[in-house]
Formats: C-alpha cells, structure tokens, sequence
C-alpha cells in the first residue's frame, strides 16, 4: 500500500501546477467563460506540445502509453488549477479512446491536438444505455447515426464525435466527424459556462466503429468516471487549500479567523472530507486502472467524491464570506464544476442502489 | 499510489481470520458484549490465553522485547478483524503501558515488569482523569510526594476503568508542584493491594463499569516512578499514540451495522420486505459509503505510522469520523427497527441482537472518550493545516 504518489507522477504534478500558475489567470478564466480565445488554444498547443494530450495513448499511436493513474494524476491536477474543460475533456477523449480501441486510426491526431474527440453519451429522456433511442444502422451500404444526444461536452470544439448508440444487439460506439453531413449541433448556455451542446445526427456517416460492444461501452463508463473522480479531487483540493489561507489572512474582531475554533472545526470537517473522499477516490481509479474493480467500490467512491465536493464547496464559500462570491475569485469556478461533475459523473440515486442492492438484494 | 494489501499483509489477515474462525462464536461475542468493561468472562479469558499463546500479545513490540515487531499496517488488519467478529481486544496493559515501559523505562524497570505482563500475571487500570482534569489532562492535581525512599501518593481518579480488576494502576500523578503545570506530572505504577488504595464503582449508561479512584496516603517503592521525573504528561500522550490505530478503527461499527443488514434481509413489515423499502434502502447505503470512507482513514493513520511519523492529525480523522458514524448508525438502526428498536439486548425477541439502543447509549462516549473531537478538531487544525494557535 502507498495511498501516496510516485515521485514520477510528483513530477508531473509540479509541472502541471506550474503550467497552471503561469497561463491560468483569474483574467483569462473570465474570457474563457464567454468563448475560446486564442490564448485557450494556446495552451491547448502548449499542453499537447508537452505530450499531456497524448499522456494515456498508446506508444504506437503516437503518445506517452503511461497508465490510466498517471493520466488521472494529469486530469486532477488541470482540474485545481482551472484548466479550461474543454482542454481536460480532449485529455478524456484521447485517453478514452487509447483504453477502448488502441488501434484506432484517429488517435494520433487526438494526441497531437490536432482533432479533439467529444463523447456523446447522454439523452435528454435516457440515463441508461439500454434507454438509448440514437442508433447505427447500415443504410445504403454504409454505417450512420441517427438520433439526438444531449449536453455533449465539446460537441462543438471537437473534430470528432463517439457517439453511444445501439444496435439490435446492444450499445454501439461509432466515431463521427462533427463537421460532417447529418450532424447539426446547438450550443448550450449553462451555468457553469462549459461548451456543452445538443446534438442531431441525421444518417451521420461512421468513419469508424469501435469494437467490442457492452465491455467496451462498460469500460468507457470507468475510465470516464476515474476521471471524474480525478477532476473532482483535484477541484476540493484547491478549495480546501485557499480557504485554509483565506482563514489565516483575514482578519476580523482584531485577530485571524483562524483563532475562531468555530472556524477551525469547519476546516478540519473539511479537511476529515477531502481525505477520505480522496482515498476512495484513488482506491477505485488505481483499480480500474488495473482492471481489478471489487463490489461496490466505484459507487461509494464517486457517490462520496461527489457530494463531498459540492459540501466542501458550501463550507468554503461559507468561510470565504464575501469575498469568495465575486466573480472573480476562484472558489466559484470551483463550486460550478463540483455541480456540474456530480451531474454527470456522481449522481447519487443510482450509486446508492447499486450500493443497496449489494447489501440487501 | 497503490491501496492494495502486500502478499505478506494478506497472508496476515487470512491468517487472524482462521484464528477467529477457530476461537471466536456467538456465545464468545454476547459473553463480551454482556460483560462489556465489567471483567472478563471465562470465554473472554480463554480466547485472550490463546491470543498470548500464539505469542500475539507481543504483536505490536520490537522483537528485542519478544514481540513480533509487526508493521502498523498488520496491527490495523488484527484490530480490524478482532473488532469486527466482536471478540474482546488484546488488553491495554499490553498495547500501551507496556510499550510506553518499553521506550522509557530503565533497564531495572524492564526487567521488573515486562516479564510479568507478558505473561498476564499483571494488569493495568489507566488513571490519568481526575474530576477537574478530563480534556485539560496537565491540571491534574494528584500528587505524590518523596517521603525517603517512598512516594506518598494522594488524590483521586476518575473514569478508572477496570480498576476493580487490576492489579496495578498506571497512574499520572503531579511531582513537580512548583513547575509548569505541563512539566510537574510524572508515570507511577501503584499496586491496587496497596493499603490506602480504595476504589468506587461508577455506573454509566450503556449499563458498563467504571470506578473512581481514591488514594490516601498510599505509599509505594520510589523505583515506581518510570522514566523521568516531570514527564509524564509526554509519557501519557506517547501511550495514547499506541492506541492511536484501535481508537479509529471501524471494526466494531462494522460488525453492528453487519448486524442490522442481516436483519432488514429477513424482516418484512406491512406485508412487504423491508429491504424493499426506499428510504431503508437509502439510509444503509450511505451508511456503507461511510464506513467505506471511515476504513480508508484509519488505513491512512496506519500507512503514515510505518512511514515514522506521528500521524497526529490524521488518526483524529479516523477518530472522529468513527465517533461521529458509531452515532448515525445506531440512531438510523433504531429508527429502521422501529419500536422493537428499544429492546434490551437479553430480550429474546430484539432484532439484531439488541445492538441498535446498545450502540445507540455507547456512541456519545466514543466521541468525548479518548480525547474530545473538539480537541481532536484543534488538532487537525494545528496538524493538519498549520492553523495558527495564538
């Protein structure tokens, strides 16, 4: 056991932060909330240049081949440091892609940055593959996608598509170009200011089927949710980190809040938090990274990781008072991914059925 | 970062559970549960014997002492697996006094009382409260006194349990009355048969023993005193860092709440199984996630004691996590059992065994007992975070 990391993926953290402190300015966040901006491509190139983008593809298509914890060790720390989420998104469907189908021909440009991959998973009536209603059928010789899915992070940004549909044997994934015929996306306004769209595909061409049907599909679903859970970490790791010296600078009554043991036991419940989520969290990544998942480990994890975080996210914005409310400051980048992740990712309901089904059923 | 047990720590653990599995059945745990603190019943007794036989009783000393010289790590699967089939825990003679003896104790001293607990012909009761010092343990006010080669003891403990038991108290007594009130305290052992020793039985809630302590004049050999003289509110505090690892175990919980799933399987209420119902599925659902969370902090406290350091602030997570959770089962237990929720333990007809109300009246303890999770917030605090103190 070393619930620790290595010093390899120290490493990395440390350069990866300080990335972050140079190009990830509260200025530049503000920006990135309306639209990319060159400066977002720029550091789109600058992280693909470090080969990041690539970190979790295999050698032979061109990237780094490390494992899935290393990439995750990448994904946290972008998310502490508020990388922009369509850049830890195209560090998702790079990744995702090297787990799923290793030999896809598209992954190369994926680790280059030159083509960025967008999951479409999720449907407006449908939380559930065997709900799905998009599918891949053959029409005149030729493999398309017909149906809508919903709230596709980077839909619009991305060059590529993998598009979760079914057939009549199961969940399909297909690969499609979104700037191709049958493809029609419209850009959300959400509140957490990502790049989410609703998206039709109309006889969209497949330009590659990955195979493999529900294992694939099933192993998608972990490496997306250990992801998850890294992002998550990452995010309550800086908010538990600025409210710890927000604490210790402001002053009121004439003394450090900090003094305050009503404030002290906040921190310390916050702290008791982000420890145990953080271990649950690296227990289940670390295990799928190895294939080696046990019960309901996953669920607790990510039904834990995600409430934690947005209670961390109150807790902090408690602490800060005012001054966490501002736009500007970074606490409520924060609180918006906490949400928005859980939404996604860590939906509590069904992790707690899976988890009370193992116990009682 | 690796959360998987070693070969070596599995085979530790498979080998506690055959041990359990060979010693430990249901009239073992209900003798242990019926008991509580009140002594030890034959059954007790027998499965503690087996425990020094198999030579366990050293599992946590350097070899150099005959111990085992195991890793926390291994210490915490025993704990675990020990608490979790409800058999009685390895006495805290062995766990902390002795290992404090170890590390401050003269050669003279060693040679005087290892031998004698290793063998279980002495046992300890810890008298370190008194009634004006619980949490603000240095404001302790008794004393003791050099009168020739003699300490005179005199003062009063509280919340002495298993004094009634003991052969000897590990007692904390003031010294030094003109220094700091930090730097007055020293470790004394005092033989419960000494004359002017008498003991008070204290009855608390959850139906269990414990005693105050009353020493008038009791005298005892000056090598009694062990270590240095005015340190011994350090020495105390190195004793509690033994039990750092069974103090945040999840063990016990565990096993109750087991307890409390087996039974919601088999109970059907208004003609329909109460597994079925959302609201209980609901509850023990988030009550494994926390158990499952609460195992990874003591997993956490043990991890950072083999890598040396005093994981000060993370054993008070595990401390209060436990605590705070032994609450929310125990009150969702009986609110789920209903009305039979409030049967005592030895009705025939209480559902899961009675541990619901049990565990329900014991849980505030867990919380004030062993260092205040006020106190152990503070910690985590200054610790964990580098809070400021002044």
């Amino acid at each position: 056991m070393r619930p620790v990391p290595t010093p390899q993926q120290e490493e990395l953290r440390a350069a990866v932060r300080d990335l972050c402190s140079r190009e990830v300015t509260v200025e530049r966040l503000l920006v990135w909330e309306g639209a990319s901006d060159a400066s977002e491509l720029a550091l789109l190139e600058s992280i693909a240049a470090l080969g990041w983008l690539g970190l979790g593809v295999p050698v032979a298509a061109g990237g780094s081949g490390a494992c899935l914890s290393d990439v995750a060790i990448l994904v946290s720390e972008c998310a502490r440091g508020l990388v922009p989420r369509s850049i830890i998104g195209a560090v998702r469907g790079a990744t995702a892609l090297g787990v799923i189908a290793p030999k896809s021909s598209v992954l190369a440009s994926l680790a280059t940055g030159d083509n960025r991959l967008a999951m479409a998973v999720d449907e407006e009536e449908a939380r559930v593959a065997s709900s799905f209603s998009t599918t891949v059928e053959v029409e005149g010789g030729v493999p398309r996608v017909r149906g809508a899915k919903a709230y596709v992070p980077d839909a619009a940004l991305s060059e590529l598509h993998l598009v979760v549909a079914r057939d009549g044997q199961g969940p399909v994934l297909a690969l499609t170009e979104a700037g191709g015929p049958g493809v029609t996306i419209r850009e959300l306004r959400t509140f957490g200011g990502d790049r989410q769209a609703h998206v039709r595909y109309d006889g969209a061409p497949v330009v590659e089927r990955i195979e493999g049907g529900p294992a694939a599909f099933g192993r998608l679903q972990e490496v997306r949710q250990a992801l998850a859970l890294a992002e998550m970490v990452g995010g309550m790791d800086a908010v538990l980190d600025a409210t710890v010296a927000y604490v210790q600078e402001r002053e009121q009554f004439g003394q450090k809040i900090a003094l305050f043991q009503a404030v002290r036991h906040q921190i310390a419940d916050m702290g008791i938090r982000v420890t145990a989520a953080r271990h649950l969290a690296w227990q289940a990544i670390t295990r799928i990274d190895r294939r080696a998942l046990c019960g309901h480990e996953l669920a607790s994890a990510l039904a834990y990781t995600g409430r934690a975080f947005r209670d961390v996210c109150v807790t902090g914005h408690h602490l800060h008072g005012g001054a966490g409310f501002v736009v500007e400051n970074r606490l409520r980048f924060h609180s918006e991914r906490a949400q928005s992740l859980a939404i996604r990712y860590a939906c509590e309901a069904p992790a707690l059925e899976e988890i009370a089904g193992a116990l009682l059923d | 970062m690796d959360y998987e047990l070693s070969p070596r720590e599995q085979a530790w653990r498979e080998e506690v559970r055959e041990f359990i599995g060979e010693h430990v059945d249901e009239a073992l745990a209900d003798e242990t549960r019926q008991r509580g603190n009140e002594g030890r019943g034959p059954r007790a007794q027998l499965f503690l014997d087996a425990l020094r036989d198999r030579g366990w009783w050293g599992l946590a000393w350097p070899e150099e002492y005959g111990g085992l010289g195991k890793t926390a790590l291994e210490q915490w699967i025993f704990i675990d697996e020990i608490e979790s089939a409800g058999a009685p825990m390895l006495p805290l003679t062995v766990t902390s006094v002795a290992p404090t003896i170890m590390r401050i104790g003269s050669q003279e001293q060693k040679r005087d009382w290892l031998p004698k607990i290793q063998a279980g012909e002495i046992e300890f009761a810890l008298g370190y409260s008194e009634a004006e010092a619980g949490t603000d343990l240095a404001s302790l006010k008794t004393r003791a006194e050099l009168d020739g080669d003699e300490w005179v003891v005199n003062g009063a403990k509280m919340w002495n349990t298993m004094a009634h038991h003991a052969t000897h108290n590990w007692l904390a007594v003031r010294t030094e009355p003109d220094a700091r009130k930090h730097k007055g305290i020293s470790m004394m052992i005092v033989p419960m048969d000494a004359p002017g020793v008498s003991v008070q039985p204290i009855w608390v809630w959850p139906g269990l023993r414990t005693n105050a302590l009353f020493l008038d004049n009791v005298r005892v050999p000056r090598s009694y005193l062990i270590g240095e003289r005015g340190m011994g509110f350090y020495y105390a505090a190195m004793a509690l860092n033994f039990e750092r690892l069974s103090i945040g175990s999840i063990g016990m919980a565990r096993r109750h709440f087991r307890a409390l799933v087996d039974e919601v399987r088999r109970r059907v209420v208004d003609g329909r199984p109460l597994r079925e119902d959302p609201w209980v599925r609901e509850r023990l659902a988030r009550l494994q996630i926390e158990i499952d969370a609460a195992g990874m902090l003591g997993l956490e406290t043990a991890w950072a004691l083999d890598q040396g350091r005093v994981p000060a602030a993370e054993s008070s997570m595990a401390k209060i996590y436990v605590s705070e959770l032994s609450q929310r089962i125990a009150d969702v237990g009986c609110e789920i059992l209903g009305l039979n929720g409030q049967l005592h333990a030895d009705e025939a007809r209480a559902l899961a065994g009675g541990r619901m109300q049990w565990l329900y009246r014991l849980s505030p303890m867990l919380a004030f007992g062993g260092g205040t999770n006020e106190v152990q917030r503070d910690i985590i605090g200054f610790m964990g975070f580098g809070l400021p103190r002044k």
